[in-house]
């Protein structure tokens, strides 16, 4: 019966997928409305505007984050029977979880790591949680004096295996002492990639250190393997939507309506310009030039650009200026296509607006 | 402000400890205390504490009972291996020894014979894709040999990754073996470590768990390094192996396996293992610890279709077992439900204090817990432990007779839980559907079974009923029926038939006969006496697990499904009366990011931006011109103008709205391709 259930969510999936694809290769109902039909407004009343938004619900959101403090006991006893909580549903979490840790883990020391931004240091995190758990054993004498070697370096100067090992000890009598860490988006920009979830998951199977993590992601369980998830997070789900904004989650994600989606990709190649030679820039402005006076045209031809740039004085000769197109190429600067007389034509791929700021930040 | 990646949110509170330390003295000193003093808060604390350290005792029980089964049920090839180890020691040191440490600390010089350069490896074949199972099993077998005296170091397949090379696995080797760190890595410090041992007469053996997923470059060059260097260093690899025996010569460089000498080990499969634990947790459970017919099944669902890993059978275990624990007090009397039929006197004084002072009831009767309720409950815990133990002995003697049908105990288990099965008629007549099917081919097999076979089967059904003098005597019985047919047999048979049978008695399949029927009858008679499933018996509860979507729900969430849903139905989680109930219908009063994410169930695996966005206004701005303004009531009206939006807002929220739904991953950025387009990745949920 639930093998049945199983192929028929599977079934109904793929075939969701396919209507979906179908819808859009029939080209009657494709659309061809540009982003740049809207008025968009300049970035920064934009970004005032994200952060005066009016919320909704207030009442309600608040209510739902109550209803989940007559579970905080529950999830304490979760945590005490050694397994790691991971809450996830639609809306920031962080709110909820530190409200948990500050109200219902006093009797344990609780360090807090920002999974959602991209400097996290794991290295740093777990000299941090070993220093908290040093000062919360010291005051206790636990730690017996043959063990004191493991701790006689500075921690910061240990390796990562002295601070798992001493994580891992079992320093007291009674086994419910532990360090709660607190992750927020543990799949987050910062905490994303394997390696560094690797040491998370060695870090969770510390008996002094639980885990007490969100999850934003709809694909988060794809982070982890069976030996992750089984035997060392050891997670327990918990499924509490918030609704509440994200607010500081999604600082690092551009809004959409910006320069018409542009604008990071001239954000970018106005650094890889900015760290060229003066004469590489002279010979891209040329192309832009050119694309900005011709906007029907393919691009300008590799013929035409030498024989401009070696007017300017900026190129003596075809090899220079390969070795600039070379460069432009690999940042993708710019790219090549055949015009209608089958020659070679260069063209940035930015729209007009954005080519125009970008030569603007150059001069 | 920059924002700190991570900070100290508060540290432990000492006096709090201090109360904590004391609440658990008072549990300590249970004789002395009296807990109907205690406020409604301490109350808390102290049901909590309480419950807390039953799970404890409980779930180490189980914990401990099967991790004794793992290594137990391997203990065979371990002592192989153990034997292996040491011949092949001898022939290394055959080969010569070290007289000197500059000796031993100087590489070999490159002529020398192909003897000498022969490394021992041992093929360990776990026979199981899944090694996260197999862990515990390397970690085992490098106790085993540790214990027997060997120096024993563990690698993992991380430490042969390409971005390190071999400088890891040395690393790892001289960490596990010297307990220090170098900030050199040269095999020459183990060899000179080696050599500063008093016993040198001890091998090395290193322990690979997973060949598979190592980097193959690395790991021969490893294996090279190892056999130039074997008479210094006596190492003897044992590698395991998940796929195939053959995966040696797919992974390793030709030089690498001509250096290698192997020998091949098989382990226990993991379905042998998966029916040794659960028989030692789900059926001779001697922590009292039960679960539901329906947890059951799933389990065996989850475990078929989902995950596969034991090991995740055992984390829902520990999670279902928690569950009980943190949602049904009384079953914190499992605490004491140890390996004697009844429970001790001061152990009940104990438990009967806190339930009169927490005020515990039995869900099924509701009452409150007088004198005479808590002895009632003592009474009944009593005889579910008995009929518990009668269920599983059953249980276990109709396994033993599908075991050749290749029956795992799991599925028997299930259809064992189903308190439906006995209320549907007699078994025999299942065999064809799949109610009851395990247990008719039990029973079938029974009836087929041959007169040497049947001997095994009964010695397996002596050596579990043994606990159980009603079960064990029938089951004796059967053994002299059986006995007394053959010796019958024997006297009518003349001595040449009797030869010829003898040596066809294996093969032949003894058909119906009367012994069989009398086998099979006992085997009716324990289904039918002692079968009863836990969940038709009164105050099961305490004792049984039962809450099947509680278990489902913190075992594997589902971020894909549920982050949809909660998209989809906002009003239903958020209880708002400003929004409407059905779900098709959207409004602006609605979340934000709901309205786009119903919006963009309309298009298309591409999105364009700017009919989204167009769509999207046209949900927050209600139509201003024509017939329906002039509907509408004043004070509508006035509201409208209020609450008037400027372009502004809504480009604002249609940005932030978009930016939650890339955080949430239902949403992909088409970059430079298509501009004006974004991507779905979720249809359907």
């Amino acid at each position: 019966m639930e093998i049945d259930d199983f192929d028929m969510e599977e079934f109904g999936l793929s075939r969701n997928y396919f209507l979906a694809k179908e819808s859009r290769s029939s080209s009657s109902k494709k659309s061809v409305n540009k982003l740049s039909d809207i008025e968009v407004l300049n970035e920064k009343e934009l970004e005032a505007a994200v952060a005066n938004i009016e919320p909704k619900h207030q009442k309600e959101i608040s209510a739902l984050k109550d209803s989940y403090k007559s579970s905080y006991s529950e999830w304490v006893f979760k945590l005490r029977c050694g397994f790691g909580l991971l809450f996830y549903g639609f809306g920031s979490k962080r709110a909820l979880i530190e409200d948990f840790a500050s109200t219902s883990l006093t009797e344990y020391s609780v360090v807090v790591v920002n999974g959602y931004l991209q400097s996290v240091n794991i290295k740093q995190v777990v000299a941090c949680i070993a220093e908290v758990l040093w000062d919360s054993l010291n005051p206790r004498r636990k730690i017996p004096r043959e063990n004191m070697s493991i701790l006689q370096q500075p921690l910061s100067s240990q390796s990562m295996e002295d601070h798992f090992a001493f994580l891992d000890g079992s320093w007291t009598e009674e086994n419910d002492c532990f360090v709660g860490v607190v992750i927020h988006n543990i799949d987050g920009p910062g905490l994303r990639d394997s390696e560094t979830q690797q040491c998370l998951a060695q870090l969770a199977a510390c008996s002094n250190v639980r885990i007490i993590a969100s999850t934003d992601h709809v694909n988060s369980p794809l982070l982890w393997d069976k030996k992750m998830v089984n035997t060392q997070f050891n997670w327990y789900w918990l499924h509490t939507p918030t609704f509440e904004p994200y607010k500081i989650e999604g600082m690092s994600f551009p809004l959409i309506l910006e320069h018409g989606n542009t604008n990071q990709s001239a954000k970018t190649a106005t650094i890889v310009l900015q760290s060229l030679t003066t004469n590489a820039q002279s010979v891209f402005r040329v192309v832009a030039e050119h694309q900005l006076s011709h906007p029907d045209e393919e691009g300008i031809p590799i013929s035409s650009l030498y024989t401009a740039c070696r007017e300017r004085f900026l190129v003596s000769s075809q090899v220079t200026l390969n070795s600039h197109l070379t460069e432009f190429k690999d940042h993708e600067l710019v790219k090549i296509r055949k015009n209608s007389d089958g020659a070679d034509c260069l063209y940035i791929p930015l729209p007009k607006e954005a080519l125009e700021k970008l030569l603007s930040e150059i001069n | 402000m920059e924002e700190a990646t991570h900070f100290v949110l508060h540290r432990a509170a000492s006096s709090e400890n201090r109360d904590r330390k004391s609440a658990r003295r008072k549990i300590d000193n249970a004789a002395t205390a009296d807990y109907t003093e205690l406020n409604s808060e301490s109350k808390d604390g102290l049901c909590q504490q309480f419950q807390r350290e039953s799970f404890e005792i409980v779930w180490s029980k189980i914990e401990n009972s099967f991790k004794a089964i793992l290594k137990n049920i391997n203990r065979d090839a371990f002592n192989e291996i153990h034997s292996w180890v040491l011949e092949s020691f001898k022939e290394i040191k055959s080969l010569g020894s070290v007289s000197s440490l500059s000796e031993a600390i100087r590489p070999i010089p490159i002529a020398i014979d192909a003897a000498s350069k022969c490394l021992h490896a041992g093929l360990v074949f776990t026979r199981n894709i899944e090694f996260v199972d197999d862990l515990m099993t390397f970690e085992d077998l490098a106790e085993h040999l540790r214990s027997q005296g060997c120096h024993v170091a563990n690698l993992s397949s991380l430490e042969f990754s390409a971005d390190i090379g071999t400088s890891g696995c040395i690393r790892s080797l001289l960490k596990q073996f010297l307990s220090s760190s170098f900030d050199a890595v040269d095999i020459s410090i183990l060899s000179s470590w080696y050599f500063s041992q008093c016993n040198r007469d001890t091998p090395i053996v290193v322990i690979l768990n997973d060949l598979e997923r190592c980097c193959g470059h690395v790991l021969s060059d490893f294996i090279i390094m190892l056999s130039e260097w074997v008479v210094k260093i006596p190492v003897i690899l044992i590698i395991g192996v998940a796929t195939t025996l053959d995966a040696p010569g797919e992974v390793l460089h030709f030089k690498a396996l001509q250096c290698l000498r192997l020998c091949k080990f098989i382990l226990q499969s993991p379905v042998e293992r998966m029916n040794a634990v659960v028989e030692t947790v789900l059926l001779k459970n001697c922590s009292g610890f039960s679960i539901s017919h329906k947890v059951a099944v799933f389990l065996k669902n989850y475990f078929n279709n989902r995950d596969g890993t034991l090991s995740s059978l055992i984390r829902a275990l520990k999670i279902a077992c928690a569950q009980h624990f943190s949602t049904e007090p009384l079953s914190c009397m499992l605490k004491v439900f140890d390996e004697q039929e009844t429970f001790h006197g001061e152990q009940f004084d104990f438990q009967h204090q806190v339930i009169s002072a927490c005020e515990w009831t039995i869900p099924s009767t509701r009452g409150k817990m007088d004198e005479e309720g808590i002895q009632k409950l003592v009474n009944t815990l009593t005889e579910l432990k008995k009929m518990q133990g009668r269920w599983s002995v059953a249980v276990l003697c109709l396994y033993e007779a599908a075991k050749c049908r290749q029956v795992n105990l799991l599925d028997l288990l299930c259809e064992a839980l189903d308190p439906d099965l006995l209320a549907s008629g007699p078994l025999g007549c299942h065999a064809t559907s799949t109610k009851g099917r395990y247990i008719s081919q039990a029973i079938q097999n029974v009836r087929e079974l041959s007169e040497a076979m049947f001997v095994n089967l009964i010695k397996s059904w002596e050596k579990h009923t043994i606990a159980i003098p009603e079960i064990h005597g029938k089951v004796k019985d059967l053994q002299y029926i059986l006995k007394f047919e053959n010796y019958k047999r024997r006297k009518v048979e003349s001595p040449i038939m009797s030869k010829k049978r003898s040596q066809n008695q294996a093969n032949v399949i003894g058909g119906s006969n009367a012994f069989n029927e009398t086998a099979v009858n006992f085997l009716e008679c324990l289904i039918n006496d002692f079968m009863q499933p836990l969940e038709c018996v009164a105050s099961h509860e305490i004792v049984c697990f039962k809450n099947v979507e509680k278990l489902k729900a913190a075992l594997a969430g589902d971020p894909r499904r549920q982050i949809q849903v909660d998209l989809l139905g906002s009003r239903r989680i958020l209880q708002c009366s400003c929004c409407p109930r059905d779900g098709g219908i959207l409004c602006p009063s609605m979340q934000d990011t709901s309205i786009m994410y119903i919006l963009s169930q309309e298009h298309g695996d591409l999105i364009n931006l700017y009919d989204w966005y167009q769509s999207f206004k046209s949900i927050l701005l209600p139509p201003s011109e024509g017939k329906q303004k002039t509907k509408q009531t004043k004070k509508k009206k006035n509201a409208n103008e209020d609450e008037e939006l400027s372009e502004v807002t809504i480009q604002a929220r249609f940005c932030r709205a978009v930016r939650e739904l890339q955080i949430t991953g239902l949403l992909r950025m088409q970059r430079k391709r298509r501009p004006d387009h974004l991507q779905r990745v979720a249809f359907g949920v």
